[in-house]
């Protein structure tokens, strides 16, 4: 075991050694290119090595899981540390009580409100094997799967977080990440139809109302093509989780048949609620955790699960690569998993958690959000519910090309 | 060194700061951008420099729409705040008396609010079942289908709203410092108050609406808040397609082309503008 681990050591020394003379070389063949004045090509390089990522992804994930291996994150005490997070995504009194039960001081930032957005943000220091100032990110499928194919992250300890026992089975296993070595999901959702009783006058139940003439100029599409074209495929009666890029394409092309025709108002990330409830719109692809809450302030908007099938996504709680405080970021992903702890962020943000046995706390504390089926969706639903494909970055981008073109960009 | 030498050289100390201020912001990342749209790959494999301005041509192919559509957008919205900005302008400075300080503090006032909160609070007044919409429904602003929002019209005003102070104080300035003796030699000259206006104050407040034009316009082109807050995707400018490039499809080369061109156009813009209005020097719009 001791023999192993110091193998493993070694190699990853190697790979850190390996990825500082790349860093190097690229360095010096370009500025032996430029020849110009040094300050120019230092700034060059630094673009040139921030857009190049070296290696294939298959490299970085081997790498990554040899990491995972020998992965040992010492107990230490906690100091201050940083967990970044979506907005509206936490109840602030569980920070409080973990910084009171571990000590220390959790810095909550709230800086994700885009996946794409943020990975902008942090892209230079990630590819340039800098530390990102993060302890604990937290990411949507498909932007998780781009971190760990780009190796941008760093395996959690397990024996840090023994409650992970407690995540929902359906779970425990994901495309890339299938032993969740360096993802624990957060929460999850689905996207489905949202909409306003009122204005629709009769319950919506399948995809093809977002088609449908009736609410030509009247509904609103989300332009994140993983949501929409994957809900698109589910409709055609396709699953996405087994989608090719081509089949993802041909939902773009047909969202955009739809579109040019003028049926959609807008392509919108989670600013399709303003509209909703300003009534601009009377049907929305919407995210089912947004719909909770707006119905808390309108009970006439209702969110239904497809008939067809619903897409859902996770977000991830995840250690960025060259992580400062693993102990303390592990400690939270723990707490978290807490049911207690779980079912008091559920009561607080109403997504789907993905802890086990939080139902018969929140039937006695919350009765109301234990009957809740946009937040314990029944067995039947969950039958119904479809993950994301996995496509390469490559793919991706072709997808995310197709869709601009589609919303005007 | 001789004194003389080190006399011509003393400016150049002075500038130093200046210079490279402008050499580490400006210069560099501007070089940056430069190689970056030659490049080509992905970004998985990573972008390799292979000289390719292929890239600006099918930007240019792609996106000449957007790119006709930003320069409307901007010259209306640049037209309209000429028309609010220039009696706004004109007043503060001849009329409002010791009251200047407080009109002038009401103008920049809005940008104490970032713009996204002020155009997002423009997308709930504007709803469609907002009173403003039906009341310019009525006087033939909005069409029948009683939507303002996610049209051309919204993010033109948008703009101009958001704009409007970048024209209003350069208008301000040259208009307070015309010598007010011009205007009334004017009239002693029999001018009619309407000619001395068009003959004395419009030519001198030339340089305010040349620099407010400018200040107005060249953000507004490159603007992507408001077509993304108040637009939809027929009104996407290219702001928004660098953005997306930028930040969605990861496809730099392309994006810092884009940028590149549209820097072009309005350069090229801005040359032909200042040949029109006479002002060639730039250091007499300054004022």
């Amino acid at each position: 075991m001791r023999e192993d681990d110091a193998r493993a050591q070694s190699a990853l020394e190697q790979a850190l050694d390996r990825q500082v003379l790349t860093g190097r070389t690229s360095r010096r063949r370009f500025v032996g290119r430029s020849a110009g004045a040094a300050l120019m090509a230092t700034g060059l390089a630094s673009v040139l090595s921030a857009c190049g990522i070296d290696g294939t992804a298959q490299e970085n994930v081997a790498e990554l899981q040899k990491e995972a291996a020998s992965v040992r994150h010492p107990k230490v005490p906690i100091g201050n540390w940083t967990f970044s997070n979506w907005p509206l995504y936490m109840d602030k009194s569980v920070l409080k009580s973990f910084d009171r039960k571990y000590g220390g001081k959790v810095k909550y930032v709230e800086d994700i409100n885009d996946n794409n957005d943020f990975f902008g943000k942090v892209r230079q220091q990630l590819t340039q094997d800098q530390p990102i100032g993060r302890d604990i990110v937290v990411l949507t499928d498909p932007m998780a799967a781009r971190w760990v194919r780009s190796g941008f992250v760093t395996p959690y300890d397990f024996r840090n977080v023994p409650n992970r026992k407690n995540l929902v089975e359906n779970l425990k296993t994901i495309s890339y990440d299938p032993k969740r070595q360096f993802t624990l999901p957060f929460q999850t959702g689905a996207i489905g139809i949202g909409y306003d009783i009122r204005a629709t006058g009769r319950e919506l139940k399948s995809i093809k109302e977002f088609f449908n003439p009736q609410f030509k100029g009247k509904c609103t599409m989300l332009a994140e093509p993983y949501d929409s074209a994957s809900t698109v495929l589910i409709m055609q009666g396709k699953d996405p989780a087994k989608a090719s890029i081509d089949d993802m394409l041909g939902a773009v092309a047909f969202i955009e048949k739809a579109a040019g025709k003028g049926q959609f108002r807008r392509f919108t990330g989670n600013d399709y609620t303003t509209d909703l409830t300003k009534g601009n719109v009377e049907l929305v692809l919407a995210y089912s955790g947004d719909m909770v809450q707006l119905q808390a302030d309108n009970p006439n908007l209702r969110f239904a699960y497809p008939e067809e099938g619903a897409v859902t996504f996770t977000d991830n709680l995840m250690l960025p690569a060259n992580v400062a405080h693993p102990y303390a970021a592990e400690t939270m992903f723990n707490y978290l998993y807490e049911p207690d702890m779980a079912a008091k962020l559920c009561a607080y943000i109403n997504y789907i958690s993905p802890v086990d046995g939080i139902r018969p706390i929140l039937e006695k504390t919350d009765p109301d959000i234990a009957k809740n089926e946009l937040i314990f969706p029944t067995d039947e639903i969950r039958k119904r519910l479809r993950l994301y494909p996995s496509l390469s970055t490559r793919e991706e981008q072709q997808m995310y090309e197709a869709m601009a073109k589609v919303t005007g960009a | 060194m001789s004194l003389a030498r080190r006399r011509k050289l003393l400016p150049w100390w002075f500038a130093l700061p200046g210079l490279l201020w402008l050499i580490v912001f400006f210069a560099v990342p501007i070089l940056n951008q430069v190689s970056v749209s030659l490049m080509s790959g992905d970004p998985e494999v990573g972008f390799s420099m292979t000289w390719s301005f292929s890239t600006y041509w099918d930007a240019i192919r792609d996106y000449h729409s957007q790119f006709t559509r930003s320069i409307g957008y901007a010259g209306a919205a640049t037209i309209i705040d000429l028309i609010i900005a220039f009696p706004l302008a004109y007043f503060i400075a001849y009329k409002a008396g010791r009251f200047k300080g407080l009109w002038l503090l009401l103008v920049i006032l809005p940008f104490f609010v970032s713009q996204v909160m002020r155009t997002a609070s423009w997308q709930l007044i504007l709803n469609d079942q907002g009173w403003l919409v039906a009341r310019m429904q009525d006087v033939g602003i909005v069409s029948g289908d009683g939507r303002f929002l996610a049209t051309g019209k919204a993010v033109i005003f948008g703009i101009s709203y958001n704009f409007l102070p970048f024209m209003v104080l350069p208008l301000y300035a040259t208009l307070d410092r015309i010598d007010r003796r011009l205007i009334e030699a004017a009239s002693d000259l029999y001018c009619s108050r309407w000619v001395a206006f068009r003959k004395v104050t419009l030519p001198l407040a030339v340089p305010g609406i040349f620099a407010g034009s400018l200040l107005v316009f060249i953000p507004a082109c490159g603007d992507y808040i408001n077509s993304s807050i108040l637009g939809s995707s027929n009104t996407t400018m290219i702001g928004n397609v660098i953005q997306s490039k930028f930040l969605n499809v990861l496809d730099y080369p392309t994006a810092a082309a884009l940028s590149f061109i549209l820097m072009g156009v309005i350069l090229l813009g801005i040359a032909i503008y200042g040949r029109v209005l006479g002002t060639k020097n730039l250091t007499e719009l300054a004022g």
